[in-house]
């Protein structure tokens, strides 16, 4: 096995819910490997997403550390931690999640400007080339469909070639074909990038894609393969 | 950095501009309303410097309530031998009478001599030169003066002993302008004319003027103070052109200033305005906030971008509102004209345009700060879908960022206020009106959460609706009720003031002040008053008298220099001319706070009691010495009492009454006071002065009238300027309709879907809108009754009287104004299909 890209120990995220504290990450553990393709399976309410969020270094876990490509974010500012997502993770989400006032182009290039990248625009067109999409830079989210949506998503995930890619459901919102074609992409690109991808799904068929499936349930990891 | 978050600014303000709109028209508002003041105060300004040498009639001018002595003629004389030249003039009020008719007329008698005027033009009809008109007792009149006395020129006209001749009516009198209040037309004469009169006698009250005009070698300002420190007696001014009529400046900049807080409250309202447009903003742009977030943008990246915007709205709004502002300014100059006797013209003033630009924006700022406070809560795991809710942390900052904006706002306040009285009442006043407003609006939707069971569904559903989620009740009831406030309390201000003004409501005021009674004429006097009236006068001896020292110290013109120079605001006690009188008991309407009043057995040594407010800017205390000099004679006596005086009765009041005895000897005259029967007031008058032509009689109710038109201008001027503040509160209002039409498109559609005819749910939404009217009603009035009860109190000095009308006004308009505003934006609501607008949601 390679270097580690992403070491948790012992996770635990509690939060009051109706009055009550409820565990929803009860001690969890996971290792993934730089270039890895990891798939993170459960049923609803089982905590995939709160560990991408936390992974994510979006929310603070109750207790536990996250070292992520070397460095432990638990402990970063809320400045610090969108440095470090903004250089080293790029997010596909369930429903997208591009900017609406933004067009298709500019939506990409956002990561780029945010960083102070040069040619931003040159370098947005050629990641939309790479997702089938030059054609439609300057449509604006509300005029292209879930797919192409997603595959917008997907090209503003990889602009900044980012070591780890967290995909959340990626294809939840879009019809199985269009799914399929999605996870093809994903996939192809995470390899040509040489990226690491950590893909959360209940989807039994797409968690077989990846090269390892790790299950949780009730908030502890239950199973690996 | 930078340009990053310029572009961030420009393309949320690209997308989202429509909803902005409401923030960029309040912005301008407020700035409109407060430019157009300070462009106002402007255009007068200007007009002042320009006409500066006319309006106090030459580069320098002496005044003084006696002729000038001889040290001071020396000094003009060396000035003429340099080159200057003089013109002397003497101003008086007295009588004018028909020479036939049993009429008369207080008039303000003006003698001019050789070389009047230096500077301007005295325009008259016909026109010809001024020496011509006035020789062999001529006399120029105002038109109004020959109208009320009934002749027309070519007519005679008696004034004390001397038949004049009216020779022209007066069209323009450069150095007339700069009073606010006249007692009366204007007369002019020339100088031998009004000494044959025989009106300047024992205690007449009489305004020297010297006007100096100065060759070009010679400055005004060097020679004012080259006067100013050789004339010794303090009571003769002198000033030079450039510093015109202080007095008449000052009451020019407190209304301004009065009319610039007018204009704050409209912005502070636009502020409101602007925090609702950039609330329902952030809360529409939490996603895009959120997805920022993901992508690596910072908190502070974020915020800089947003308040760049604002900051950018704000300054489109300002640069609007100023410019519309600079054009408006002529209006405010429209609504004083009758204040204003000078020509004003606008000209744009890259200051005021950049003060007004400066203001807006900044507030527009400090305001957006807060709501924008979200922009650090808005939490990017808002994007994963979680098991159990968020616990977004309450943004503990988020107070912090209200500091800078009160701090701002206060300090904005206290620039513009007058003192710091008016502006402590005003920040006040805003406090207490966001708080009680706010608590008001509260109250509703917590009684609208209550579901109060009335039988009428409209009742109960128009109430839920104001417990809306996100509703926007609280900034429309409080944006509303501001304006309400200001309308009603300038309503309830007038109402007071006017009842003061109104001579027959009080009874306890004279109809007449009859001044310069001589010795000789009392007894006559008293009797013709009586016998025309049935009411016997009250009369008064005086002695006028100036003030010679304090505690043995000298008052000389150095000291009050002194003075002057350290901004004293009382100088006027030390140059007056004080009317003295001399009296066994404590007159009506005097409380002794200090000290005690002689006891009735007179006694030897020479006591005096002082007014409180003249002996706190003297400096005396019971046990001080004050010393007169009448007609030259000094006079002493010893402080034993501080009097608090009710000005407010219009009766003979005094700053000084000395023991009896004290007065004994010196030159005494007499002043009377008489209430006669409305009726009666033109018969007693002609009849005393047809008898007593050198008596002058000022009737109380002219003058109360005149001072009731000059307050008449003011409040329109005020309320016009209100009139903005209302506006931002309607556009406020509007923009909340504009921000929740969705929300109740789909309340409507599905009252209709269940059966709901269209006119039950119009009637929810205008019980609705109506509630809201009310509450800035209510709030309003309130406020204002408390905000006039303060000014009356704190500033004016005058009693408080309450006035239903105004207060009715104040509940009724807003109702009526919320609902008529309400039902046009909901209008086109009730039209819509419900079938299309449930698919969509």
């Amino acid at each position: 096995m390679g270097r580690m890209i992403l070491q948790v120990r012992d996770l635990v995220m509690r939060l009051r819910s109706g009055g009550r504290e409820v565990a929803i990450l009860d001690g969890v553990n996971l290792d993934v490997a730089a270039r890895e393709t990891v798939a993170v399976t459960g049923p609803s309410g089982s905590g995939k997403s709160t560990l991408l969020g936390l992974i994510a270094g979006l929310d603070r876990p109750t207790a536990g550390s996250i070292v992520l490509d070397g460095v432990e974010i638990t402990t970063l500012d809320e400045n610090r931690l969108a440095r470090l997502r903004r250089d080293r993770v790029g997010f596909v989400f369930q429903s997208y999640h591009l900017i609406p006032t933004l067009t298709a182009i500019e939506n990409v290039a956002m990561p780029l400007e945010l960083a102070g990248r040069p040619h931003r625009l040159e370098r947005a067109r050629e990641l939309l080339d790479t997702v089938g999409l030059v054609g439609r830079a300057d449509h604006y989210p509300s005029q292209l469909s879930g797919g192409e949506q997603q595959r917008v998503a997907i090209a503003r995930a990889l602009a900044l070639r980012p070591p780890l890619v967290l995909a959340d459901e990626p294809t939840g919102n879009l019809d199985s074909a269009t799914g399929a074609q999605i996870i093809e992409l994903l996939l192809a690109l995470n390899r040509e990038h040489g990226s690491t991808l950590v893909l959360v799904t209940h989807d039994e068929a797409l968690a077989a894609r990846g090269q390892r499936i790790v299950a949780l349930r009730d908030g502890r990891v239950v199973g690996a393969a | 950095m930078i340009a990053l978050v310029l572009r961030l600014a420009w393309r949320e303000t690209r997308a989202g501009w429509r909803h902005l709109v409401v923030l960029v028209v309040c912005v301008a508002l407020g700035v409109t309303a407060l430019v157009a003041v300070t462009g106002f105060a402007g255009n007068l300004d200007r007009a002042l410097a320009r006409e500066g040498k006319s309006l106090i009639g030459g580069d320098v001018e002496l005044r003084s309530p006696r002729p000038l002595d001889t040290e001071t003629e020396a000094a003009l004389a060396s000035l003429v031998a340099r080159g200057a030249t003089i013109a002397r003039v003497r101003e008086l009020a007295a009588m004018a009478r028909h020479p036939r008719r049993p009429s008369t007329l207080l008039v303000e008698l003006k003698a001019v001599g050789e070389g009047y005027p230096l500077y301007g033009r005295l325009e008259t009809r016909p026109a010809r030169p001024l020496g011509e008109l006035l020789a062999g007792d001529g006399a120029l009149a105002d038109e109004t003066a020959l109208t009320r006395l009934g002749v027309a020129i070519g007519d005679s006209v008696l004034v004390g002993d001397v038949m004049l001749v009216i020779r022209g009516v007066i069209l323009n009198e450069p150095d007339r302008a700069g009073r606010i209040i006249s007692f009366g037309p204007r007369l002019l004469v020339a100088g031998p004319t009004l000494d044959r009169a025989g009106l300047i006698r024992l205690g007449s009250r009489v305004n020297h003027r010297t006007l100096l005009r100065l060759p070009d070698a010679l400055e005004a300002a060097a020679v004012r103070a080259q006067l100013a420190g050789v004339i010794s007696d303090p009571s003769v001014r002198v000033s030079a052109f450039d510093e015109g009529r202080p007095g008449w400046r000052r009451f020019y900049s407190q209304l301004t200033s009065y009319l610039g807080l007018v204009g704050m409250a409209s912005l502070l309202v636009g502020g409101v305005g602007v925090a609702a447009a950039v609330r329902a903003f952030v809360a529409r742009k939490r996603d895009t906030i959120a997805i920022l977030k993901c992508l690596g943008a910072t908190s502070r990246l974020l915020l800089a971008a947003y308040l760049v915007q604002a900051a950018g709205l704000g300054l489109v709004g300002s640069l609007a509102g100023a410019l519309l502002g600079v054009a408006l300014a002529p209006l405010v100059g429209s609504l004083l004209s009758g204040l204003v006797p000078l020509a004003l013209e606008t000209r744009l003033e890259a200051w005021g345009l950049l003060r007004g630009v400066a203001i807006g924006t900044g507030l527009t700022m400090l305001i957006a700060l807060w709501p924008l406070g979200e922009v650090r809560a808005a939490s990017p795991s808002l994007l994963f879908r979680r098991d159990v809710e968020g616990n977004a942390p309450w943004p503990t900052r988020r107070w912090l960022a209200a500091l800078p904006l009160v701090a701002g706002a206060g300090a904005l306040v206290l620039w513009q206020a007058v003192s710091l009285t008016v502006g402590a009442i005003f920040l006040g006043a805003v406090a207490a009106a966001l708080l009680v407003l706010a608590l008001l609006a509260r109250a509703l939707a917590w009684l609208g959460r209550r579901r109060p069971r009335f039988p009428s569904l409209a009742l109960r559903q128009g109430l839920a609706n104001l417990a809306r989620p996100g509703g926007h009740g609280v900034g429309v009831v409080v944006a509303l009720g501001i304006g309400v406030m200001l309308l009603v309390a300038v309503g309830l201000l007038e109402a007071s003031l006017g009842q003061q003004l109104d001579l027959e409501r009080r009874r306890e005021a004279p109809s007449f002040f009859f001044v310069d009674i001589q010795p000789g004429q009392r007894e006559r006097f008293e009797s013709i008053v009586r016998d025309v009236s049935g009411v016997t006068p009250a009369v008064t001896p005086v002695v006028r008298a100036r003030l010679a020292a304090l505690d043995g110290h000298a008052i000389t013109r150095a000291l009050v220099e002194q003075r002057r120079g350290r901004g004293d605001d009382g100088i006027g006690y030390f140059t007056r001319d004080y009317v003295l009188t001399a009296a066994s008991a404590l007159p009506a309407g005097n409380v002794v706070t200090v000290g005690h009043w002689w006891s009735n057995g007179a006694t030897a040594a020479h006591e005096a009691s002082v007014e409180e407010a003249a002996a706190r800017h003297l400096g005396l205390a019971v046990g001080s010495s004050i010393a007169f000099d009448v007609q030259g004679v000094r006079l002493e006596a010893r402080v034993t009492s501080l009097r608090q005086v009710d000005w407010q009765s219009l009766t003979t009041n005094f700053f000084v009454i000395l023991s009896p005895g004290t007065l004994d000897g010196a030159p005494t005259s007499y002043v009377a006071t008489a209430r006669v029967a409305p009726n009666a007031e033109a018969a007693v008058q002609d009849a005393v002065v047809q008898a007593l032509p050198n008596v002058t009689a000022i009737p109380l109710r002219d003058v109360l009238e005149r001072l009731g038109r000059v307050l008449d201008q003011m409040a329109v001027a005020v309320r016009t300027m209100a009139l903005f503040a209302i506006s931002a509160g309607l556009v406020v209002m509007a923009g909340a309709l504009g921000a929740s039409r969705y929300q109740r498109l789909v309340e409507s559609v599905i009252l209709r879907t269940l059966g709901a005819t269209r006119s039950t749910v119009a009637r929810v939404f205008a019980v609705e809108y109506a509630c809201l009217g009310l509450a800035a009603g209510v709030g309003g009035s309130v406020l204002a009754a408390v905000l006039a009860w303060a000014v009356l109190r704190f500033v004016l000095d005058a009693p408080w009287v309450l006035a239903p009308l105004a207060l009715a006004l104040g509940l009724a308009v807003p109702t009526a104004v919320a609902l008529a505003v309400g039902s046009l934006a909901t209008w086109r609501l009730l039209g819509e299909k419900p079938l299309p607008v449930l698919r969509r949601e």
